[in-house]
């Protein structure tokens, strides 16, 4: 139990829980609304949306990959079902998201495809995708926005599971984004830790050549990668219009940023092979409670653009720094002492 | 023995610029250790990929298993036959467990979409414990905390675990220590006697004779011969490799040296070396050898400012230095032929004039800063001519070259910078006969101009062919220090070995 | 005629793209004649394709290293609101010669800043140089923004507005300084000490740093090259817009990757020419014009300059593999006569 414990705090996890601890007890002193049930219940249900999408993130950086076009994909599945909902009015939620999900796996096995059958690098595919599919979204959209969705979806996404007493004397309960979020990290959690292809994401992560020479077949992984990650991105779109109740197709413009700067917070290393869906949590929670702490300590709008760049240039640097001195660590000859 | 497990006729395989098997063929027998032998590019590691499914050979080939023509048309094929490799750098996975490691090729094969951790890890366990490693290794290590030598039992056990029946081990004790290579060679006998076939790729002699039966030759993609252990010695086999006779010259000089060029002073780092103490002289040649991982490379990398010392002081021409980087070292007049040529000596997609001018671009700027291209053409044909690279032409890609030509080219690279101090490691890895000749003549040549030469190598022939001096290192720490005046191989190894 | 066979031989990419420049030029003023040859017309692509090609070059410095830089429109526009903070203060009001030179200067010492801040990250941290740029493409925006509060500054001193829109015995300024700015960097891409050991870098780094060459700081100029470049982009943007926002240009961040890459620059690094990069900026620059006087929607534009880079990507890589099993088949069939 001991080395259980020790071994722990030795995890970058337990460095990600330190700063949230730190923060989370400086915003306490700072502000009163911080701690409180409807705060936290209120910024998990908003960063839901990149909570998702960084669950489909995570493997892609797991398997030394990049995923760019995720901001132009949750545009795309938006604006499907946004149609979907005023064609079929009569339709049901489940309905909904399973064609958010359709749509934003398309979009990844054109990723996908691309990257393996071509050759092309991931962070160059998918920046092109990513502007043929901005491109042809607001073609057909115009750029206008989609609203008078049914009843049904808005009563779906301000559903609240449980009652807790707030404050002010209202009562609030876990809205439908956090289950559709809690739901994505069990189903990720499972297919990186028990599933076959979830291992060869960590095998091609750590080394292709190897995981070739084992008999992966690398290039069915690195597809389903990206079918994973569009999907997730569907689901994304879905829990956000749940959120605004209408499409803007404009809205998700660096979308791609926060959710990469989220899983690399969140100690998947940008080299590949490591990263897990805990650390991934601990990274969305992080990031809610930045830029809660932006908005808390009153920092104006436009600095918060700021902070959030020299976040992921501190995450990533971190990361490289910390390897670097690991690699310096290690011992490359039995030294007669 | 029973009968043959393996057998391969015709085998040829075409890359878009080799041809780097010519109808070859090979043959194993159920609980026989069948050396492959041949220098480098005899053609040992094509078949290795072939033979792991990674490759497939060109039409006409004809693989037999067990009596029945087969086809290894993926890495899944040759395991579900039952052969598995061991590579030389293991082609572990460092971020996986050394569990995942070993039951991987299984997990893949039974294709199942849930895994079963617990019965992975008992999987795993079992196999270290055939190998008698349950100790020393535990399934939830991460491999990339693990020792070489430990790292290489996981490879090992990971072919165990997936019910091998031919296991090729490509190099396997390139990197393991005298106990080590004496334990993997424990680990060979039992593997035979549950009669696993065992396709041994090596090219050192003392390893070769000390486990293998029958040993077969390949020479630049060609099949030569096949000889039982006991019907041959290692003349012979060394000249079935490389097709002619070997000369090797002794060009040790005794004589007076210059003044001390080199002088490096209690040089330690943590986990690479330790009080590490030398001198070299100008026109001397000092050979530095040991077993691989005895800390060889890791000094001269310190000398030239890759890695950083933990303390101990370098003098240059009496001149205390302070080498932080490879460019300070220019500056400095040290010069480091890293071992690595194809990813740290040369620039491969590039010319042969581009990489020879790298280091002395600035010496070519015309008033405008730009190069003046006439110039550096003349002195690239200059150098060219002078280590005679063939062929001569400065506009050939790096890629394109021989082993011994690139070699030559990465020599003349640093001979331009006109350094003082110059330190080669493995000068003729991977280089032909002829070229390596060659190469001692000009790393001699070098010398009598008064340049300091540090050779470092494992093969202890060259070592005694071009060092005036011999420093042997074991275990991160000089071990021992020799004239080279009738100093014998044995007389190195029993400094090197505990 | 011996010296057009050795340029044909020794350039053949580069002839190959000029054709299909010629090609694309002719079926656009085939197509519509009366709008897309004109005097006027041909005047405008004159105007508009010097900042394209500046980013382009900023783009491809980058890509040579085997790195990209995906903040160099965030960063051309935090430069150009610098300039334009100051040209539109009352100093530019009081003073406009003087703050016009204030302005560049502050504009292009930005400019360094923003290659500084990549580099040092990039070179001496030594991160990927994509989650760098992504990281400060977000950081420059941002800083960007405090400045223009979210709009954008105007109001310039008329001179300024020479700098983009006024010509030089007849020529487009902007066109005479991306002529200059070609061949400066021709000499310093492919003449240069500092050009070669940046192919170098991008095709083997260890083995450059190995050669006594300071990489960090190859790689860190490299960075300030692209910095400026896209300053010297954002002069002309902002003086062609007379005013300053941040997120003017932004769309030439994709249109210079796929120039970069059509241009035939190895995505991988160390392969590319400045020649290859001109030329192919040039050919998105007539097919975006062209299609734009066709009535053609810019978002359809955005499509097909996402489409040429894949395509371009996969064209090769197929051809690649071809000729590749071609070799083969050689190969096998001289060994069969034998």
């Amino acid at each position: 139990m001991k080395e259980r414990i020790r071994n722990f705090t030795k995890r970058k996890e337990f460095g990600i829980i330190l700063i949230i601890l730190v923060l989370s007890i400086g915003l306490t002193f700072m502000s009163n609304a911080f701690l409180t049930i409807d705060n936290i219940l209120d910024f998990l249900r908003s960063n839901s949306v990149i909570g998702i999408m960084a669950l489909g993130m995570l493997p892609v950086l797991i398997s030394g990959g990049i995923d760019l076009s995720v901001s132009s994909t949750i545009a795309l599945s938006a604006v499907v079902i946004g149609n979907f909902m005023l064609k079929f009015p009569g339709s049901n939620p489940v309905l909904v998201i399973l064609v958010a999900m359709l749509s934003g796996a398309v979009v990844g096995l054109l990723n996908g495809l691309i990257i393996t059958k071509f050759k092309i690098p991931p962070i160059v595919a998918t920046l092109g995708t990513m502007t043929i599919i901005l491109g042809a979204v607001l073609l057909y959209t115009g750029g206008m926005w989609i609203s008078g969705l049914p009843a049904w979806w808005s009563s779906f996404g301000n559903f609240r599971l449980g009652s807790f007493a707030t404050a002010a004397g209202g009562t609030t309960g876990v809205s439908t984004q956090v289950i559709l979020f809690v739901i994505g990290c069990v189903i990720t959690s499972f297919i990186l830790k028990y599933s076959l292809v979830g291992r060869g994401i960590y095998a091609v992560g750590g080394s292709e050549s190897s995981a070739i020479r084992v008999g992966y077949n690398v290039n069915r992984i690195t597809v389903f990668i990206y079918v994973f990650c569009g999907m997730m991105t569907g689901l994304a779109a879905a829990a956000h219009i749940s959120i605004v109740g209408q499409v803007d197709p404009n809205t998700y413009t660096g979308y791609e940023l926060d959710v990469i700067s989220t899983v690399v917070l969140g100690g998947a290393s940008t080299m590949g092979g490591v990263g897990t869906v805990f650390g991934t949590v601990l990274g969305v929670v992080l990031m809610a409670i930045l830029k809660n702490g932006l908005i808390l300590a009153k920092v104006p709008t436009y600095w918060q653009k700021v902070v959030m760049g020299l976040v992921i240039l501190f995450a990533v640097s971190i990361d490289v720094i910390n390897r670097k001195r690991e690699q310096a660590k290690l011992v490359r000859v039995d030294v007669e002492e | 023995m029973g009968k043959t497990f393996l057998e391969i006729t015709n085998v040829s395989k075409t890359f878009p610029g080799v041809k780097a098997l010519d109808q070859v063929r090979f043959d194993i027998m159920p609980g026989e250790v069948h050396a492959l032998v041949g220098e480098n590019g005899a053609g040992k590691s094509t078949l290795i990929k072939i033979l792991s499914g990674f490759q497939q050979p060109d039409p006409g080939a004809k693989i037999m298993i067990e009596g029945k023509e087969t086809k290894l048309n993926g890495v899944m094929d040759a395991i579900k036959q039952g052969i598995s490799v061991i590579y030389q750098d293991f082609s572990l996975f460092a971020n996986l467990t050394v569990a995942e490691n070993i039951g991987i090729n299984e997990i893949i094969e039974k294709n199942k979409p849930v895994l079963n951790w617990k019965e992975i890890n008992a999987k795993a366990e079992k196999a270290l414990a055939f190998l008698g490693a349950e100790k020393e290794i535990h399934p939830r290590d991460l491999v990339e905390n693990l020792s070489v030598a430990k790292q290489q039992l996981v490879a090992i056990a990971s072919a165990v675990a997936q019910d091998a029946r031919m296991i090729i081990m490509d190099e396997p004790t390139s990197a393991l220590s005298k106990n080590e290579v004496e334990h993997l060679y424990e680990i060979i006998e039992n593997l035979k006697s549950r009669n696993i076939a065992i396709m041994f790729v090596s090219h050192k002699m003392d390893e070769l004779f000390h486990v293998a039966d029958r040993f077969t030759v390949f020479r630049d993609g060609q099949y030569v011969k096949t000889v039982n252990k006991n019907d041959v010695d290692e003349n012979t086999l060394v000249s079935l490799m490389v097709g002619r006779k070997v000369e090797i010259k002794n060009y040790a000089d005794l004589s007076e040296k210059g003044p001390v060029a080199l002088k490096v002073e209690h040089l330690s780092k943590r986990g690479n070396f330790k009080d590490i103490s030398l001198e070299v002289h100008k026109g001397e040649v000092v050979g530095i050898t040991g077993l691989v991982g005895a800390g060889r490379s890791e000094v001269a990398q310190a000398i030239f400012g890759i890695n950083h010392p933990d303390s101990g002081k370098v003098y240059i021409e009496g001149k205390e230095v302070h080498i932080k980087s490879p460019s300070e070292a220019l500056e400095n007049g040290v010069a480091y032929i890293p071992e690595s040529r194809q990813t740290q000596g040369l620039v491969l997609p590039k010319t042969i004039e581009s990489n020879i001018t790298l280091p002395v671009l600035k010496k070519y700027k015309n008033k405008l800063g730009i190069i003046d291209r006439k110039r550096q053409r003349a002195s690239v044909d200059k150098w060219v001519d002078m280590l005679d690279v063939r062929p001569n032409d400065p506009d050939m890609l790096a890629m394109q070259l021989s082993g011994g030509n690139q070699q030559k080219v990465v020599l003349a690279k640093w001979i331009s910078t006109e350094a003082k101090i110059l330190i080669i490691d493995e000068p003729t890895n991977g280089v032909d006969i002829g070229a390596k000749a060659e190469i001692h003549q000009i790393i001699r040549k070098l010398a009598s101009e008064g340049t300091a030469v540090i050779v470092i190598s494992s093969e202890l022939p060259e070592i005694l062919s071009v060092s005036d001096r011999v420093l042997v290192m074991r275990k991160g720490r000089i071990a021992g220090e020799f004239m080279n005046d009738d100093l014998t191989q044995e007389m190195i190894m029993s400094k090197a070995v505990v | 005629m011996n010296f057009i066979k050795e340029m044909k031989s020794k350039h053949s990419s580069e002839f190959t793209l000029l054709l299909i420049f010629i090609g694309v030029f002719i079926v656009m003023g085939i197509l519509s004649p009366d709008k897309f040859l004109t005097s006027n017309n041909i005047k405008t692509m004159a105007f508009q394709m010097p900042e394209f090609g500046l980013m382009s070059l900023a783009m491809m410095i980058a890509v040579l290293t085997g790195g990209i830089n995906l903040s160099i429109t965030t960063g051309a526009a935090l430069s150009s609101i610098v300039a334009a903070f100051i040209l539109s203060s009352e100093f530019g009001k009081s003073s406009p010669g003087l703050s016009v030179v204030v302005a560049l200067a502050a504009c292009m010492l930005v400019s360094v800043l923003t290659g500084v801040v990549n580099g040092t990250v990039i070179a001496y941290v030594g991160v990927a140089p994509m989650l760098v740029t992504l990281g400060t493409k977000t950081l420059f925006e941002g800083l960007g923004l405090n400045f223009t509060k979210g709009g954008s500054i105007s109001g310039f001193p008329e001179v300024y507005s020479e700098i983009g829109n006024g010509t030089f015995l007849g020529i487009p300024i902007p066109l005479l300084l991306y002529v200059a700015v070609v061949i400066v960097s021709y000499f310093l891409f492919e003449r240069s000490a500092w050009g070669t050991e940046v192919y170098m870098v991008g095709c083997n780094e260890t083995a450059t740093k190995f050669s006594g060459i300071n990489t960090k700081k190859t790689l860190m100029l490299v960075y300030i090259y692209s910095g400026i470049m896209a300053g010297l982009a954002s002069v002309l943007i902002s003086s062609r817009y007379n005013s300053a926002k941040t997120d003017y240009g932004s769309s030439y961040m994709m249109q210079a990757v796929s120039a970069v890459v059509l241009g035939g620059t190895s995505i991988a690094g160390g392969h590319g020419t400045v020649a290859g990069t001109v030329i192919a900026v040039a050919i998105i620059q007539v097919i975006s014009t062209g299609l734009n006087i066709w009535g053609v929607n810019r978002y359809i534009i955005n499509i097909i300059t996402g489409g040429i880079l894949i395509a371009v990507l996969a064209l090769r890589y197929i051809t690649k593999v071809m000729e590749d099993r071609k070799k083969i088949k050689m190969r096998s069939a001289q060994s069969a006569a034998k």
